[in-house]
């Protein structure tokens, strides 16, 4: 009966201020009805309740809470940042499990990026955009052979011509209209 | 721990399994399937100011070039194994000979060779972007210069 008194007394600050369930709370009440000791100790926690209440209404009632009012009800009426509010309406999303849907959803859209060009035949990305060619090797015979580059496309062009001579000699024109075989 | 339990879990295994399921037809559909050659023969010239308008697309890429004319003569396409040969009929009695190697990081090597009769002219190997060309301009005819605009694509 001893631990079971002590188990009460323990609660019974919690009985006192309504936070036990219902059964805990009714079996708590029968108990102190039933032993004088913690009748006793019931009785002291709530005469100690009441002196604290006491004691603490008489200092509320000399503070001035209406410029505390008068604040918290200005922060609520004040618009909040819109960083801030963004946040708040981010931040359920972002839970470890509510993001699970975000990983499926990123891998389909790359995927969709990474394919668009088999749709669209025009579409180019990353790296892929630059038409220029890579010549790796190139052998022309005994002909001269210039390779360069198309600046706005990056066109890579291979031009073939007899001798240097004849390139010099054009040089100065427009074109190289000369080359022959 | 059942691993399928977790939705987390299950998400990311049909993650990984979409990732390797789209590889897989993706390498499966490259091995297969041959190369689309297009070879495009322009003439180019200053004998006048016409410009092709089926030529309008590669205006910025003919630029460079610097003739005052250019007019389409020819366009043919023809799709090639990989490691097989495509052969086009260039005019002046050429022939262009093109091979297609490998496909790696978008790019296709092909191997390039021009011939004028049985005398090779020119041999190349160059890597080139799916679905992109590069021009191989200078053989003479006709009072100007030919101008092969070779592209490549596969699926």
């Amino acid at each position: 009966m001893k631990i079971d008194c002590e188990a009460i007394k323990s609660s019974l600050g919690a009985w006192l201020d309504g936070e036990l369930s219902h059964p805990e709370a009714e079996q708590i009440r029968v108990h102190v009805q039933e032993c004088p000791a913690c009748f006793g100790e019931k009785e002291q926690l709530e005469r100690l309740q009441a002196s604290l209440k006491g004691a603490l209404e008489a200092r509320a009632s000399r503070l001035a809470f209406e410029p505390f009012w008068d604040g918290v009800h200005r922060r609520i009426l004040e618009k909040s940042p819109w960083r801030e509010r963004l946040w708040d309406w981010v931040r359920p999303a972002i839970y470890p499990q509510r993001l699970a849907w975000a990983i499926p959803v990123v891998i389909v859209f790359l995927l969709g990026i990474i394919s668009l060009e088999q749709f669209f035949p025009g579409w180019r990305w990353g790296s892929s955009r630059s038409n220029a060619t890579t010549v790796d090797s190139i052998d022309g015979h005994g002909l001269n052979v210039a390779v360069f580059r198309e600046s706005k496309t990056k066109t890579t062009v291979i031009w073939l011509f007899e001798n240097q001579e004849d390139e010099d000699e054009s040089s100065g024109e427009s074109a190289p209209t000369d080359s022959s075989f | 721990m059942n691993l399928l339990e977790n939705p987390l879990r299950l998400t990311l295994l049909f993650s990984l399994w979409l990732l390797l399921l789209s590889g897989s037809i993706d390498a499966a559909e490259k091995g297969q399937q041959g190369v689309q050659l297009n070879i495009g023969t322009i003439l180019a010239s200053n004998e006048s100011d016409d410009f092709d308008a089926k030529l309008s697309k590669m205006n910025n890429q003919l630029e460079v070039i610097k003739y005052s004319s250019y007019r389409l003569i020819k366009e043919e396409s023809q799709k090639a194994p990989w490691n097989g040969n495509a052969a086009f009929e260039i005019p002046g009695g050429r022939t262009l000979t093109v091979i297609p190697q490998e496909y790696r990081n978008n790019r296709l090597s092909l191997k390039v060779r021009l011939q004028e009769g049985e005398k090779p002219l020119l041999d190349t190997t160059v890597r080139i972007r799916n679905r992109g060309n590069f021009l191989l301009g200078g053989p003479p005819h006709e009072g100007g210069v030919l101008i092969l605009s070779i592209s490549a694509t596969t699926q």
